[in-house]
């Protein structure tokens, strides 16, 4: 046997046209925490599914334990002390930590459920590794960081020893992070196995012992790392060809577009998720806004596009008071806005390529007249935009369900874009979409921004809100924690204004 | 909607009818009677003579109206359970102005008497509607409510102010009528404008803005709202057009079939609208045949009967099967989708 618990060599894997992978290596020390990087869509959560046996490989070869595994399914990779901790969590709301963690594989006396048997055991692995979680709550009751915690130690109770962590911390506050991390090293102490996924450097330094790297679906190399650096490590992560040649244009910023005065926003769950945040956005500038994921960028961008209520405040659009109008009169009054979510509001995925692209601008010429839809002059427009955009499959009557995430999304940003308003909003736009797509996307922001559109962009990228705006906001639990000029702005000052500006090196 | 996904659907409607059919049979020689005769007489009481066939048609236009009523609400994401409620009060409405709106000339009279209808239906379309989309009050709830409130509303004003006097509850004849032409039956010209309504339904549905908006919000009200359609309003719409779609199956009874307003006259006409549409899955293209085929089965039931020994309640139990097995389909469908699943993530 050698000294990896796991080897990947060779891996091939496509989705339809797609290589989400091209060639992908990977090798796990018993015992280490090995980190995979790279940007998103770089194929590093596809390779990780691969091993878990979520999808099967194209080519390639998968070793565990010295096994060579020939038909990877999660049960098989579960049988063999592979667990994963997905991104979104795969957990019953409505059941306590308790019942979630034994689900499937209940301890049982007789036809009854054992509770105490689990529960011994389970408090067992809570005492090793210093997990605290309150067993007999709901899932829904719990914070994001426990609810994780009780993932991890699903996948302990399964009798995993290889353990996969998707970008465990994109979800969690500094503080839980941290906490995370007290946890991994516990179990690294004791012989697990762990990989880790991120694009966060800082994180990636301070708790692997090797990383990979990946771009594009090919594998980058493996460093140790202490024989790296941040700075290393986005050379090999995003590489010079891709974005950081676009020409960014500075200085052109014309006149105010978008104001946010003072603006309070209540999220779902809590009342003034947002507390008296103010930006501006002015004509020829891609203003990015950075945070952890969950610090309330979407609230924000929900309350200006006219989506959520706005509590208190006021949001002027070209001189237009336009705090708490409908989306479509903040819409005519000149937004165009790429949502966060694809599917849940960008596109209709019922409805026809065509019937998506024309959405917003339904009532208007040539697109309908008098209310009878004119088909044939859609038909035109979505062949144009088809071309344009290099959305694939080319058939405008599929319906949008039909398409990748990245031809999915280049529909939404074909359909914004296009309108050419004086302010566009992009919520996470290049999210969970291929290297392709990314780039045409980043490269219709720019020139959207050439043309004199105020341009705000929401990402959870930070290279990618470096590469593309002018001016940084940086906001931290609905507040704005500090502002920059992308040219002073790298990853360590961003990353601690992300945090708060409470931790620093 | 594409060519093959329509074929399919009315492939699978077919072969759920004689399916069911087929099971009703079972029940029949279970009971010690022929299938095929009491089919026969079944079929015979529906279509056979101007009397049954006008009898089948004159029944199969209200629930062709309450059909396609339901399945545009449906398509806004709206379950419109108050159809019937809706039919009571268009009556009502078009017999009121039939009655006593004389200083009209005829033909306009008939036409107020349609809009009467129509409008008083929407308006009891509108209030569950706009309670939905501003208070979050179940729809559901409420038609079936208002339902009861509608049949009492007209009940008392057929035995009181409306009342002709006469023993059954119902009011004085009506100044217009709508022509019958099968007569002794009572189908009538009503199931002509139902059907033109129906193909308006239709070209409303695909070919124009509103239709393009009300399916937006049936299928994602998240994404219309973010596109600039308000959902809300798009749903009051679109029950109001069903509410006004029940106003006139109101109007045609009233005016075509009566000649009056008869108390309660459109019991089970919701159900069974709903019922059409529900099983063809509120395909608007798809409810009419559905309600026919509904119809023809009532029809028949009577016919049946009489001539052979079969119950006419056998009908019930071929609708019941009916709907079981269309059920049933949308599990195999279920079951398929998974099995495609599987395949694209193996």
């Amino acid at each position: 046997m050698s000294e990896y618990v796991v080897t990947m060599s060779n891996i091939v894997k496509t989705f339809g046209h797609v290589q989400a992978v091209r060639h992908g290596e990977f090798t796990l020390k018993k015992g280490e925490i090995h980190s995979l990087i790279g940007e998103n869509g770089a194929g590093k959560s596809t390779m990780m599914k691969l091993l878990y046996g979520m999808y099967p490989i194209n080519s390639g070869e998968i070793v565990i334990k010295g096994k060579k595994m020939d038909h990877l399914d999660p049960k098989t990779a579960i049988e063999h002390g592979v667990g994963m901790v997905h991104q979104e969590f795969m957990l019953v709301e409505e059941l306590t930590v308790l019942e979630n963690i034994i689900l499937g594989f209940e301890p049982t006396k007789g036809m009854k459920i054992d509770f105490d048997a689990a529960r011994k055991e389970v408090q067992k692995y809570i005492d090793q590794y210093d997990m605290e979680v309150q067993l007999d709550k709901k899932i829904s009751q719990i914070s994001v960081g426990e609810a994780q915690r009780v993932e991890i130690i699903k996948t302990l109770m399964r009798g995993a020893d290889v353990i996969i962590l998707d970008e465990p911390t994109a979800v969690l506050t500094p503080q839980e992070a941290k906490r995370l991390f007290e946890i991994l090293k516990n179990l690294r102490e004791d012989g697990k196995s762990l990989v880790f996924i991120s694009h966060k450097l800082d994180e990636i330094m301070d708790i692997s012992d090797r990383v990979s790297v990946m771009r594009q679906g090919q594998y980058m190399g493996t460093v140790n790392v202490e024989d790296t650096s941040p700075l290393d490590l986005t050379k090999r992560m995003i590489g010079r060809e891709v974005f950081l040649n676009i020409d960014k244009a500075y200085g052109k910023a014309g006149e105010t577009i978008l104001e946010v005065k003072d603006v309070w926003v209540s999220s779902n769950k809590e009342t003034s998720k947002i507390r008296g945040m103010s930006l501006h956005v002015k004509e020829g500038e891609i203003v990015g806004i950075a945070g952890i994921d969950g610090n309330g960028q979407s609230e924000l961008i929900e309350a200006i596009t006219g989506i959520r209520k706005v509590e208190k405040g006021s949001v002027i659009l070209k001189g237009k008071d336009i705090t708490n109008l409908t989306p479509k009169k903040v819409r005519d009054a000149g937004l165009a806005h790429v949502p966060e979510d694809r599917n849940k509001r960008g596109l209709n995925r019922t409805m026809s390529i065509v019937d998506n692209l024309v959405a917003v601008q339904l009532d208007e010429e040539p697109f309908s007249k008098n209310m009878m839809i004119t088909k044939a002059n859609q038909d035109v427009y979505a062949e144009e935009m088809v071309k344009q955009f290099d959305i694939r499959p080319t058939d405008y009557n599929l319906p949008t369900s039909a398409l990748s995430g990245g031809n999915a999304q280049k529909v939404v940003v074909a359909r914004e874009v296009n309108m050419k308003k004086p302010l566009l909003i992009a919520s996470q736009p290049t999210r969970g979409v291929d290297v392709g797509a990314i780039e045409i996307i980043r490269n219709t922001l720019e020139k959207a921004k050439k043309e004199g559109a105020g341009v705000l962009l929401v990402s959870a990228e930070l290279e990618e809100i470096i590469s593309l705006s002018d001016r940084i906001v940086v906001i931290h639990e609905g507040k704005i924690t500090g502002e920059l000029l992308a040219s002073e702005a790298n990853e360590e000052n961003l990353g601690l204004l992300m945090m708060g500006g409470k931790e620093s090196k | 909607m594409n060519n093959n996904s329509a074929k399919a659907g009315f492939l699978r409607i077919i072969v759920t009818m004689l399916l069911s059919l087929g099971i009703g049979a079972l029940f029949i020689i279970g009971i010690g009677e022929n299938p095929i005769d009491a089919y026969m007489a079944l079929f015979k009481g529906a279509f056979k003579g101007k009397l049954r066939f006008g009898t089948t048609l004159a029944g199969f236009t209200p629930l062709l109206l309450s059909s396609v009523a339901f399945a545009v609400a449906a398509k806004a994401g709206a379950f419109n359970v108050g159809l019937e409620g809706q039919i009571f009060l268009g009556g009502i409405a078009s017999a009121y102005i039939g009655i006593n709106w004389t200083f009209l000339p005829k033909p306009v009279l008939l036409i107020v008497c349609f809009l009467g209808g129509a409008l008083v239906g929407a308006a009891w379309g509108f209030i569950p509607a706009a309670l939905k989309a501003y208070y979050n009050v179940s729809e559901v709830c409420s038609t079936i409510l208002m339902n009861t409130v509608a049949l009492y509303i007209t009940s008392y004003l057929v035995s009181g102010p409306m009342s002709a006097g006469t023993a059954n509850a119902q009011s004085h004849p009506v100044t217009v009528n709508l022509y019958q032409f099968m007569k002794p039956s009572s189908a009538n010209v009503g199931i002509f404008i139902a059907l033109a309504l129906v193909l308006l339904v239709l070209f409303m549905l695909y070919k124009t803005t509103w239709g393009y908006k009300i399916r937006t919000v049936g299928t994602n009200p998240d994404h219309a709202d973010y596109v600039g359609i308000d959902s809300k309003k798009v749903f009051i719409g679109s029950m109001m057009i069903s509410g006004a779609l029940c106003g006139i199956a109101g109007c045609i009874e009233v005016l075509g079939v009566h000649g009056y307003f008869l108390n309660n006259f459109a019991a089970g006409l919701g159900g069974n609208g709903m019922l059409a549409s529900l099983i063809v899955k509120n395909n608007v293209a798809g409810a009419p045949f559905m309600a026919f085929f509904l119809s023809v089965l009532k029809a028949g039931a009577m016919g049946m009967q009489q001539s052979t020994g079969v119950p006419k309640a056998l009908v019930d139990t071929i609708t019941a099967v009916f709907i079981i097995i269309a059920t049933m389909e949308t599990l195999i469908q279920f079951k398929e989708k998974a099995k495609k699943k599987d395949k694209k993530e193996a």
